[in-house]
Order: C-alpha cells, then sequence, then structure tokens
C-alpha cells in the first residue's frame, strides 16, 4: 500500500531535515533554504498524495493518502525550520484526525454511486480552463529569473523554530488567541457531542415518565422511531 | 534554460509557495469535483494544511516565529473544524442514509 512506504521514507526524511538543520551551514553545499532533493522528493510525495486523495473512490484509501501527504507536508515543516510544528502536525493530523476519519467511513460504510459533481459542460470546460492558467503561469515563475529574490540570507538563529520560542509567544504576545482556541476547541467538542449523539429523549421520557398519555404518542414516537432506526 | 535548472537547485521561498499554491488548487479541486462529503471534508483540511505551508514559509524568509504560533492555531482550528464537521457528517447520515452533498439542499432557495 501507499500509505505504509511513503511515511517510512517521509520519517527517514524528517530526520535528516533535523540533522541538516544543526550542521553549520558554512560545511554544507547548499545553497537556498533548503536542500533541493529533499525539498522535491516531499514535494512529489505530498502533491501525488493529494491528488490520489482527491481522486480515490475508496474512501479507506484516500484517507490514506491524506495521512501520507500530511506526513510529507510535516517534512516539509522540518524544511522550513519549524520542528516544533512538524511534531504536531503528524500527532493532530496523522494521529487525531485520521483516527476521527477512519472512524466515521467504517461506522457510514457506503458506497458512493456517483462520486463525480461536474455534469455540465461549461463548468468543466471553465475547471479545464482554470487547471490551465495555473500550470501556465507557475511555470513561467520556475522560469523566471526573478525566482528566489524573497529568500533572505543566512541560517536563521539557533532560537528559531523551537519548542521554548513559540512557547514565549503563545504566553506573552499571543496570550489571548491561546486562550481562546483553548475555549474554541472545547465549544468544539461539546458541539460535536451534541451532534453526534443519537436523539432518544422522546423514548427516554416515555419510558421514564410515570403516567404515558395516549395522546402524546403521535410526533414524538415517529421522531423516536426515526432516531432509533438511524442509529442502528 | 540555464535559469531553469538553477531554479530547481536553489530552494527558495518560492518554491514553498508555488507547492502552496498547488495544494491548495488541489483541495478546491477536490471540493467542487466530488459528492462526498467526507472527501469534502478531506479536501479542506488540505487547504487548511497549503494556507499553513505558506505562512511558515513567509516566517522562514522573515525569520518571524509569529507565523509559526499563527500556523499552531490554524491548525487547532482544522482539529476543531474536522471534529465538527465529521459529526454533522454523521447526523446527516443518521437522517438521509446517505453523505451524497447534492442531495442535500432542503435550505436552497
Amino acid at each position: 500500500m501507499m500509505g505504509l512506504g511513503s511515511v517510512s521514507s517521509s520519517l527517514l526524511l524528517l530526520g535528516q531535515a533535523a540533522q541538516v538543520q544543526q550542521v553549520p551551514a558554512a560545511s554544507l553545499s547548499v545553497q537556498g533554504m533548503a536542500p533541493a532533493w529533499a525539498f522535491w522528493i516531499l514535494s512529489v510525495l505530498t502533491v501525488v498524495g493529494a491528488l490520489s486523495t482527491i481522486l480515490r473512490r475508496n474512501l479507506i484509501g484516500a484517507v490514506m493518502s491524506m495521512v501520507a501527504t500530511f506526513f510529507g507536508i510535516a517534512s516539509l515543516y522540518a524544511l522550513l525550520s519549524a520542528h516544533f510544528l512538524a511534531a504536531i502536525q503528524v500527532l493532530v493530523y496523522a494521529g487525531a484526525i485520521m483516527v476521527l476519519f477512519v472512524f466515521v467511513i467504517m461506522v457510514l460504510n457506503r458506497e458512493e454511486a456517483e462520486p463525480w459533481a461536474l455534469r455540465s459542460p461549461v463548468i468543466k470546460a471553465l475547471g479545464t480552463g482554470s487547471l490551465v492558467y495555473l500550470a501556465v503561469r507557475l511555470g513561467e515563475m520556475l522560469l523566471s529569473p526573478k525566482a528566489g529574490v524573497l529568500q533572505t540570507a543566512g541560517h536563521p538563529s539557533g532560537e528559531y523554530g523551537t519548542v521554548a520560542s513559540i512557547g514565549d509567544y503563545f504566553f506573552t504576545k499571543f496570550l489571548f488567541p491561546f486562550e481562546a482556541i483553548s475555549i474554541l476547541l472545547v465549544i468544539a467538542v461539546i458541539g460535536a457531542v451534541v451532534l453526534a449523539r443519537t436523539v432518544a429523549k422522546p423514548t427516554s421520557v416515555h419510558e421514564a415518565g410515570a403516567a404515558p398519555l395516549p395522546s402524546s404518542n403521535g410526533d414524538g414516537d415517529d421522531a423516536a422511531a426515526d432516531a432509533s432506526h438511524g442509529g442502528h | 534554460m540555464q535559469q531553469f535548472w538553477q531554479n530547481l537547485s536553489v530552494i527558495s521561498t518560492e518554491h514553498f509557495l508555488i507547492l502552496g499554491v498547488v495544494l491548495f488548487a488541489i483541495g478546491v479541486f477536490g471540493v467542487f469535483l466530488r459528492r462526498n462529503a467526507l472527501i469534502t471534508l478531506m479536501s479542506i483540511e488540505l487547504i487548511l494544511n497549503a494556507a499553513n505551508l505558506t505562512l511558515l514559509a513567509f516566517a522562514r524568509a522573515q525569520q518571524d516565529m509569529r507565523g509559526q504560533a499563527l500556523a499552531l492555531l490554524v491548525i487547532a482550528v482544522a482539529a476543531a473544524e474536522a471534529a465538527i464537521g465529521l459529526a454533522i457528517v454523521v447526523g446527516v447520515f443518521r437522517n438521509r442514509h446517505n453523505t451524497n452533498l447534492d442531495d442535500l439542499t432542503l435550505l436552497r432557495y
């Protein structure tokens, strides 16, 4: 399967990228921000994984391609000296979010009848045209002599990208966004529980109630029957 | 042509930005092309990751840690979005027994 091989290779690259960052820049013949071979291998892995994510019909295969993509992106973060974020990316995406997706796919387990949403030829022509335009502009950029003007000279200081410097930011300048994001996560967890919960309230009230009224059997029982049917 | 090989062998910020654009475009095409709600959610994750890659590339170019702090916030928002989105998908599936986005037209018009 594509997932395992690319995952192990990107782990290897992650380690090598971390080593490259520790070696003084003068002893390496690396020009630019990152070793070219690492960047190209990782970007090919990432783009192929992303394409495979959106083109596969098999949902589990799509999720595994997405995980391979996220490993590639994590390694690219490491190339950009963001080692802490690379670790967080692997933990959050390849860990938590992949488990969520796989779990939901296993619960739903439905084959899709017709996966492609585009039918109108006008839309297809527009999409193809925008893709061609994008490819032309990106190729132009790669050929242009102005490439590299955004690059700043020299390697970042030793503090750049470490856990300590990110923590420093989060507990001084970014304190409010940090607290706000924690509240957002709590709200998201509660909201997910509320949304995904089986709505069986009418039955439980009905069963717990001391004297069930004959007249209350209409709507409540229908909703409860629907909910329990959907739950199975 | 020599410029082309030079651009291939010396990695600069633009390379990461181009990769971000390509990933973003793949994500947008996934949202447009597929009808399955789960694939759409995965495409949204791809889009958020492309934005993160761009943030980190600029942060690295300017040697500014604020870009990395922002990227961490984006990851947290993406995790919250995935949890809520998947809960919505489960709820929709429970009510309608499929996850085809083209069938969800109750709030249209």
